[in-house]
């Protein structure tokens, strides 16, 4: 007698198991506890990594821009303006720096963003003479905006 | 893909190649192909053509030409820091080919994994970095809670 039906009842599962788990244990191996090991609670986690991944890269642009915003008030408070004030009259100056290099020159060259704070006083000031003034005046030096074409 | 499970690198070069003499990073590349297979027939085109004119024009590289029987024709670079890049090259024209090792000779050996700054200073500061008393300095007095005299 042959028993020929017992072979027939094994399965060929496939051969690469190991190395599609290893593909997604890698993305969980700086997790705390046993999602960092096991496969079915790294599934779920490395799941929801991955969305907050996916909505963070708006969240960044977000808050990069309130941290610019937040330094750049701290720095024009030291010398006497406030920040709605002084990004006002930079605009009105025509001084085109957004708030990333601006935030940057009030970390690193703090006397140039003196020198920033100062132009926009100036220009505040010229706008209060212009609006409360007689119009007698002439202009003053920084409302005279350059237009290059 | 998150930033913290993937590894990254700051932007540099390798110590400050270019401020002084520029050093070719690739040390050396070996082409590897088959002398009678239809995938490494660009490859023969350009071993033929343009891989003298390749060598004696970068002779900091070293380059080995080696036929084998092989079914993907691949180049190998390797750079001065250790890293080893391996190109596959099955059915690339010999134009295609001379672009890509001119990508390779100008690359430098560093890795090729997110870059987390697209900028790099050694000296980020001129004026000196900003402290709590670059504009209050110790002569004016400390701070005294201000006393209102309606009060």
């Amino acid at each position: 007698m042959v028993f020929l039906t017992l072979s027939c009842w094994i399965r060929n599962r496939g051969p690469d198991r190991y190395w599609k788990v290893q593909e997604l244990l890698k993305h969980a191996r700086h997790f705390r506890g046993r999602k960092n090991r096991c496969y079915s609670l790294a599934v779920r986690t490395v799941r929801k990594a991955f969305v907050y991944a996916t909505k963070a890269r708006k969240l960044k642009k977000r808050n990069m821009r309130t941290l610019w915003i937040t330094r750049i008030a701290a720095a024009s408070r030291e010398h006497g303006m406030k920040y709605p004030a002084l990004m006002h009259n930079l605009t009105k100056s025509s001084v085109q720096l957004n708030r990333r290099v601006i935030s940057d020159l009030a970390v690193t060259e703090p006397r140039s963003f003196l020198s920033l704070a100062k132009l926009a006083q100036a220009r505040k000031q010229e706008g209060f003479r212009v609006a409360l003034g007689d119009g007698k005046e002439p202009p003053g030096v920084f409302s005279r905006v350059v237009l290059l074409q | 893909m998150t930033s913290r499970a993937t590894p990254s690198r700051f932007l540099r070069s390798v110590l400050q190649n270019g401020v002084g003499r520029y050093v070719c990073q690739l040390k050396r590349i070996s082409i590897v192909f088959s002398k009678n297979a239809q995938s490494s027939l660009g490859l023969r085109d350009f071993i033929e053509e343009g891989v003298v004119d390749y060598a004696k024009k970068n002779p900091g590289t070293v380059v080995y030409v080696s036929p084998q029987s092989c079914r993907i024709p691949k180049i190998v670079a390797e750079y001065l820091n250790g890293n080893v890049r391996e190109e596959i090259v099955t059915n690339k024209t010999s134009p295609q080919i001379s672009e890509l090792l001119t990508k390779l000779t100008t690359q430098s050996g560093l890795d090729i994994i997110r870059i987390r700054k697209p900028f790099h200073t050694d000296n980020p500061s001129i004026q000196g970095q900003w402290h709590p008393f670059t504009n209050r300095p110790p002569s004016i007095g400390p701070i005294r809670v201000q006393k209102q005299d309606t009060q």
